[in-house]
């Protein structure tokens, strides 16, 4: 049997992955001591999980360095990295939406919009038509329409509450996001009997 | 923009040290004899070809052309690959000599590079086409040879998968209402997006037998080691015959075990008509090629006939092929001055045993001891009184 990394992101998702895998029949420790470890192996299984950040999980899958990963479809519609789309895990679900002041209309001349999803911000404009100016943050988007540094934001929505408690509103919903299961297409060929029969049972859970 | 310091090259681009070149080297000369005794001639074409005929017909990527202009205002591209160049050859000279064409070739291809590193802009690729014989036979030794190549270069642990153009649209027609349908699925496929090709099957609203079908479809077409299992699908046409012809040819030749099907291979170019392949080894995280039958880009170049062939990169190569030694021994012939002539003497008899031989005069170096253990063997020539 081959070894296989599968590279994670830290923190909510990794538990509920992991806990899916535990359903799914896998023999993993029932509790992960997640401290400040970046690698976790399990010889049982022959698993290794390499720990990243969200946005870096579809680089290491790219380039082979982790066999599969769990990412988020924001983060895969935003790099569009030449990896395979295998499930969708449905955990994390939320989408990504545009937002901005109540009653308020984008500039004509050169609307602004803030994010920290440029291309996917950029597509979804381009598609109405609409010329727009991105500005690139890296968090707390809210803030910009406040501070007028721009129009809109486009950004991931859950619950709403961030929005709402910034005193903003949501004006389009752009895309569904969830987790899903992504491969690097070698291993996909050269491990195939693995990741398959993973995929199958992780599906089973997922149905 | 921060200025370029003095060290810097262009994003993407590579310096080769002399133990890659001399692996590059090993891999040339294995693959040119290999390709030679199959009948194969190599040829060379320009680094730079004009925009309009190779750089809109290739099946790169706009974006990742690297653009130049001519003083006559015309635009100009480095070769992103050898196909196009060598289509527009053949179409324009070769086939009037000899019909079918076998051509090889080991050339640099260049690939613009915007965000990232971890990809070189320039690497070779090395690659055959067969051009002017649209039989599945001509598909069978195109997929052949890139196998005997890989096995040349010792690669244990390869696949190749297989797909076909013909069935692909063929099952996205039957089980789909519209085009605008089947071009969608396809166009996630390409994408290699599955949980996308499930989602836009169920928001199309098809028959249930229509999407059960295309769902178990998309289940088990990724990965058939038999052409069998896909004939329920899809009803009896000539690109399905064509493939089990192909898939008979190959297991007289004895190579089943690295063969899979996949027909949900799709590729962005539509020039690809027929059977298309991809090969993947392990140790190097991204394909080390791919092919397939592209009479659709001839035809773009004026000339109907049957083209197929594939290329590999070697860059990729190098990273899934097992180390190699290098045999020669090296020495090092160190001289004092006065006794350069007998050094010269020393050196070609050692040469003439096949010894890689350096020669060094020892006022001409700063730390002897240390030059000297880069080498496996030293020999010493002192001055001698009767030479002065």
């Amino acid at each position: 049997m081959s070894e296989l990394t599968i590279a994670m992101p830290k923190g909510r998702i990794f538990e509920e992955a992991y806990e899916m895998l535990l359903e799914a029949g896998f023999n993993l420790p029932e509790e992960v001591e997640m401290s400040r470890k970046l690698m976790i192996e399990i010889p049982e299984e022959k698993i290794r999980f390499i720990l990243a950040k969200p946005m870096d999980v579809p680089v290491y899958v790219e380039h082979g360095v982790a066999d599969i990963g769990i990412a988020g479809k924001d983060v895969l519609l935003e790099q569009r990295r030449s990896v395979h789309e295998l499930l969708d895990l449905k955990i994390s679900q939320c989408y990504i939406a545009s937002a901005g002041l109540p009653n308020t209309t984008m500039n004509e001349i050169a609307p602004r919009i803030a994010t920290k999803y440029p291309n996917i911000a950029m597509k979804y404009y381009k598609g109405l038509g609409e010329q727009v100016e991105i500005i690139e943050l890296n968090g707390s988007i809210e803030l910009a329409p406040m501070i007028g540094l721009a129009d809109r934001i486009v950004d991931i929505v859950s619950t709403g509450r961030t929005l709402k408690e910034n005193g903003l509103v949501e004006y389009e919903h752009i895309t569904d996001v969830s987790s899903r299961l992504i491969a690097n297409p070698v291993s996909y060929r050269m491990k195939s009997d693995r990741i398959q029969d993973l995929v199958s049972r992780l599906k089973k859970r997922v149905d | 923009m921060s200025s370029i310091k003095m060290f810097e090259k262009p994003l993407g681009m590579r310096d080769t040290f002399p133990q890659i070149y001399e692996k590059l080297e090993a891999v040339r000369e294995t693959g040119r004899t290999l390709l030679r005794t199959k009948g194969y001639d190599f040829i060379k074409t320009p680094t730079v070809e004009y925009y309009d005929t190779v750089g809109k017909a290739s099946a790169i990527h706009d974006a990742t052309l690297f653009k130049l202009v001519d003083s006559q205002g015309n635009t100009l591209v480095l070769r992103p690959d050898m196909t196009t160049p060598i289509a527009r050859i053949v179409t324009s000279k070769l086939l009037k000599e000899k019909i079918p064409q076998r051509l090889a070739y080991f050339e640099n291809v260049f690939r613009a590079q915007q965000q990232e590193g971890g990809r070189p802009a320039e690497f070779e690729q090395m690659g055959i086409e067969l051009i002017g014989d649209h039989s599945v036979y001509a598909d069978a030794e195109v997929i052949i040879t890139a196998i005997e190549l890989l096995q040349a270069y010792d690669i244990r642990s390869f696949k190749v998968t297989i797909g076909h153009a013909g069935v692909l649209s063929c099952i996205l027609k039957d089980y789909t209402e519209s085009e605008k349908q089947a071009a969608v699925l396809n166009e996630l496929l390409v994408k290699r997006n599955y949980v996308g090709f499930e989602e836009a099957v169920l928001t199309f609203d098809l028959p249930k037998t229509k999407s059960d079908a295309l769902l178990a479809f998309i289940e088990e077409a990724v990965s058939l080691s038999s052409i069998e299992a896909i004939e329920k699908y899809v009803r009896k046409n000539d690109a399905l015959d064509y493939m089990q012809k192909l898939w008979k040819l190959l297991a007289e030749a004895g190579l089943e075990k690295y063969i899979a099907f996949d027909f949900t291979l799709s590729s962005h170019m539509s020039y690809y008509t027929g059977m298309l392949f991809e090969v993947f080894a392990a140790g190097s995280g991204f394909p080390l090629g791919n092919g397939g039958r592209y009479d659709g880009l001839l035809e773009h170049f004026g000339a109907v006939v049957g083209a197929t062939g594939f290329g590999l990169r070697v860059d990729r190569l190098l990273e899934a092929m097992p180390q190699q030694h290098i045999k020669n021994t090296t020495a090092l012939v160190l001289f004092e001055p006065g006794a350069f002539g007998r050094a010269l003497q020393q050196a070609s008899l050692l040469r003439g045993q096949n010894k890689r031989v350096t020669m060094q005069s020892t006022v001409g170096l700063v730390d002897a001891e240390a030059f000297k253990e880069q080498f496996q063997e030293v020999v010493y020539c002192y001055k001698q009184e009767e030479e002065q």
